[in-house]
């Protein structure tokens, strides 16, 4: 030990290292791709049609005409009507998952979880081929004398939007659940209260904060929601679909009435938002688990109706997946089903179209390679270095938690159309949206690994002498690893789904499955539809696999990821 | 210039001042500790030095260089870290290696080098194991033999030994100690054991709010206590406010509390009324008869054994009094509620400042 040690190079002057770098390119995505587009459509909406110059007659508009605030008023009530549904469905299913022995919980979790994150324009579709003007189950119900309500309109979005969403209630009141101390429960029958009335008085009101939490996620992505109703909604507009119409018919024009849409459905998500980080700042009545809750085993016809009733939920808001499923197998001829099955949709789709699959799959790749580094990258310096730059950063990467596809992908168009950043048109702008869009998630799940990464021993690496930047690479990322890849997975999933933004932005060679999708829906392709909506499926289906085999994580990953 | 020196630094986390005024001179190869309750500023202090926290004034010089502005991967300090801070993803051996890696030597070199420092903690055999496999003071050996392994200016060692068992505690402070002193490798030492801090250390700095209280041999912390608080914080000790009364000759004076009185040196107490009158368990003597010159009596209650010691907590005329006997013997134990006469020898005594809690005159006798 007697050997003269070298010392790390010396470097004198100012201290810029890779982190400060870093921050300076957070700072730089935030304004050119948030503030700047943001900005924008602020802007257009205070711009007279006609004129060009400084006015309120959008905003004046909007607010007299009786044909944009129904819109509002329609979005309110629909998310409204899609929360309570949503825990309609999702507190029973938590409860008797977590507390009785149901057989298959961990088949009905991934199958929830399927359904939740696959596109929503996918179950949209479904229900319409089900429940639609020749649907089977309509005329199934027709032949025995019973006529649905039109599926066409508000309740064909509740329905779709509810069946979709109540796992967010579901698996994270499932999670409060779990995690509740048993001798609370055994406290008050103790004290001589029923099991009915433990419930309400102690179970639930200690879950609530998970339950409201979760019910504000599925307000908010009702909310924003642009595939289902865009496909099921026919005349019944709500805001994303109205700022989607004005688009798309003021293309020649300013686009001022749908720039105050925009700004107008933005501020309700942020309101939701604000709501949500209130909730969810609250306390949680997380326990140490030294007694984990029992769980029951029910006897008899009361072991079935508890069965029926969570293989039910589960089961209908499969259908529409099984049904998409089984629909792309059919013979095609056209347009047209025919009787038999075929792999007809599936060839005419790598015959056709085979660019559209692997844009898809190109784009996602891309945004998720990008979301990965960048949202590591910045969730390390909002995790460790909490200085006055970051402190401003942190809350900008939120915004586009607040900001739905559709307002995006205005935003992107009005932006970026114009010099000095002309991007309208290339795959470099749908590979932006992905990215944007992910990016506070990739942030805040980066972030949260990170907090469970003793700093020591990152002090460690650079007290033997290695640079902050090489300290990183050789102990902070690898043990960050298997965050990193389940949350990539994630961003996988919901790039390569992602419609509300891309529909805006997409020109013809630059057209991915969901767009595809949506256009053969209303084109009356089925087959392409079907067949392509299974693919996505599957991948969808895949990644999930793959984040729950490999790296552990439970069905609560998706949703809070 | 000592090896290392520390000039007026200051720090703040905010508003809230965590250093201030701290001076200090450590020379080659010596043990230093610094010694406080938590939240005293003796981690920051080290954080400091090895580079994590950035003073807010003073400087910083090891070996003659003010090393302020160099960052921390560069000052070659070796810590170790309260909670080992071992890699957890990688073997024992690649632990050690890493700052030999960072520093670009050869294979054969690393090779050689963590041998030797896993021998001298006495992990030879363990290269391949991963952290997950070790146990809390095997982990934290590994720290150590990764913190020497680059030959540090010096050695810095945050807490190490707190999250051991006791008897662990014991064997890896001297095992810490054999080592240092083998390679000569100059060390500061954190901790707030105080009987941990007496052990190894070759020179103490107690500190207290941020602020050095005292700084020097172990042996002079104890006996020679500069302030109430570092006679209250190392070891155990008897603390009697009491009114100072008319000079009693031989360099004594009276001081009285309530009911009793003592003769207590008078060196320095001349302009004072009252003083802390303080003394050590240790120095206080059973006595039998019940009127020598400082003898009191008390009530006993309450006994702790402690096997070579026991401690009897005696109430005199309601002020509670610590006293110790060595090698007590069950069948000599006294009840609780009975009387028991014990003298404080005058030379034994601290005199502290009430207002102030700084010592008053030299040093006790011992």
């Amino acid at each position: 030990m007697s050997a003269k040690v070298g010392t790390p190079p010396k470097h004198r002057g100012p201290r810029v290292d890779m982190w400060t770098v870093v921050i300076f390119a957070g700072f730089a995505i935030v304004v050119v791709f948030l503030i700047y587009p943001l900005f924008d459509i602020f802007r257009y909406s205070f711009l007279d049609k006609v004129t060009g110059s400084f006015s309120l007659s959008n905003w004046k508009t909007f607010f007299s005409k009786a044909y944009y605030l129904r819109a509002f008023w329609h979005s309110i009530l629909i998310a409204l009507l899609t929360t309570f549904f949503s825990m309609v469905l999702g507190i029973p299913l938590a409860f008797f998952t977590t507390r009785y022995r149901i057989r298959g919980t961990n088949l009905l979790n991934t199958l929830a979880v399927l359904a939740l994150l696959s596109p929503t324009f996918i179950g949209a579709y479904s229900w319409i081929t089900m429940l639609g003007r020749n649907g089977f189950l309509r005329l199934l119900f027709q032949s025995i004398g019973i006529n649905l309500p039109p599926i066409y309109g508000a309740f064909g979005i509740v329905l779709a939007d509810s069946l979709q969403y109540y796992p967010f209630v579901s698996l994270m009141t499932a999670g409060a659940l779990m995690t509740i101390d048993r001798s609370l429960e055994e406290a008050s029958e103790n004290l001589g209260a029923r099991s009915l009335k433990t419930f309400f008085s102690v179970t639930l009101p200690m879950v609530m904060p998970s339950v409201t939490g979760g019910a504000l996620i599925v307000f908010m992505m009702s909310l924003s929601n642009f595939g289902t109703p865009m496909i099921i909604g026919g005349n019944y507009l709500v805001l994303p679909t109205l700022a989607y119409n004005l688009f798309t018919s003021e293309i020649s024009q300013t686009p001022g009435m749908a720039s105050t849409v925009s700004i107008i459905l933005m501020l309700c998500a942020s309101v939701v938002i604000v709501l949500q980080q209130w909730v969810s700042s609250r306390r949680k009545y997380a326990s140490m688990l030294v007694n984990r809750p029992i769980v029951k085993q029910l006897k008899g016809i009361k072991s079935f109706l508890a069965h029926l009733l969570c293989y039910s939920i589960v089961f209908f808001s499969t259908l529409p997946l099984a049904v998409i499923v089984f629909y792309s197998f059919r013979k095609t001829s056209g347009p047209v089903f025919q009787p038999g099955f075929s792999l007809d949709s599936y060839r005419q789709i790598f015959f056709d179209v085979p660019k559209t699959v692997t844009n898809s799959f190109l784009y996602s790749l891309t945004a998720v390679l990008l979301i990965a580094t960048v949202g590591t990258l910045l969730g390390f310096v909002i995790a460790r270095k909490r200085n006055a730059a970051v402190r401003v950063l942190d809350p900008l990467l939120m915004i586009p938690y607040m900001v739905p596809g559709t307002v995006l992908g205005i935003g992107f168009i009005v932006a970026f159309n114009k010099p000095p950043l002309i991007l309208s048109g290339t795959a470099t702008i749908i590979i932006l949206t992905y990215f944007i869009r992910r990016l506070p998630y990739s942030v805040r799940s980066a972030a949260s690994i990170l907090k469970q990464i003793d700093p020591a021993l990152e002090e460690a690496g650079i007290n033997l002498g290695s640079p902050p930047g090489c300290t990183f690479r050789t102990v902070t990322l690898p043990l960050m690893q298997g965050g990193i890849i389940s949350g990539a997975i994630m961003s996988w999933v919901t790039s390569i789904n992602e419609l509300s933004a891309s529909i805006l932005l997409y020109v013809g060679k630059t057209m991915t499955m969901p767009i595809k999708i949506y256009l053969s829906v209303a084109d009356g392709y089925f087959g392409t539809a079907t067949a392509m909506s299974t693919i996505l499926l599957v991948v969808t289906g895949v990644s999930m696999f793959i984040v729950n085999k490999y790296f552990n994580r439970g069905s609560e990953v998706f949703v809070s990821a | 210039m000592a090896f290392i020196q520390i000039v007026d630094l200051e720090k703040y986390f905010g508003e809230v001042r965590a250093l201030s005024g701290i001076n200090l001179e450590i020379e080659k190869g010596e043990f230093f500790t610094l010694l406080g309750p938590s939240g005293c500023g003796k981690t920051t202090l080290l954080r400091t030095i090895a580079g994590f926290y950035r003073q807010d004034k003073g400087d910083v010089y090891i070996d003659g260089e003010l090393i302020n502005n160099v960052p921390a991967y560069q000052r070659n300090t070796g810590m170790v870290f309260q909670n080992y801070a071992v890699f957890p993803h990688m073997t024992v051996f690649d632990n050690v290696a890493y700052g030999l890696r960072v520093r670009k030597l050869s294979k054969e070199e690393i090779l050689r080098k963590v041998s030797a420092a896993l021998k001298s903690v006495h992990l030879e055999g363990y290269e391949q194991r991963t952290p997950d496999k070790l146990s809390g003071g095997q982990q934290q050996r590994v720290s150590l033999a990764r913190a020497m392994v680059i030959q540090p200016r010096v050695l810095l060692f945050d807490e190490p030994l707190s999250n051991l068992d006791a008897k662990l505690r014991i064997e890896m402070r001297e095992e810490i100690r054999t080592v240092q002193k083998s390679l000569g490798i100059t060390s500061i030492y954190v901790t707030h054991d105080q009987e941990e801090a007496l052990v190894i250390s070759d020179r103490i700095a107690v500190m207290n709010q941020g602020v050095i209280q005292q700084i020097g041999k172990p042996w002079e912390i104890y006996v020679n206590p500069q302030s109430t608080f570092v006679a209250y914080f190392v070891g155990k000790i008897n603390m009697l406010t009491m009114r100072l009364g008319e000079s009693a000759g031989q360099g004594l004076r009276r001081a009285t509390s309530g009911n009793f009185s003592l003769f207590v040196p008078a060196e320095g107490t001349e302009q004072l009324h009252e003083a802390i009158v303080a003394f050590r368990p240790e120095d206080v003597a059973e006595a039998v008869r019940h009127d020598g010159q400082n003898t009191l009596s008390g009530t006993l209650k309450s006994v702790s054994f402690m096997g070579s010691v026991a401690r009897f907590e005696l109430d005199v005329e309601g002020q509670e009094i610590t006293i110790d006997r060595y090698r007590p013997r069950e069948a000599d134990m006294p009840q609780r509620g009975a009387s028991m006469s014990f003298e404080i020898p005058a030379p034994s005594m601290l005199l502290f400042d009430p207002n102030t809690g700084v010592r008053i005159g030299k040093g006790a006798q011992r």
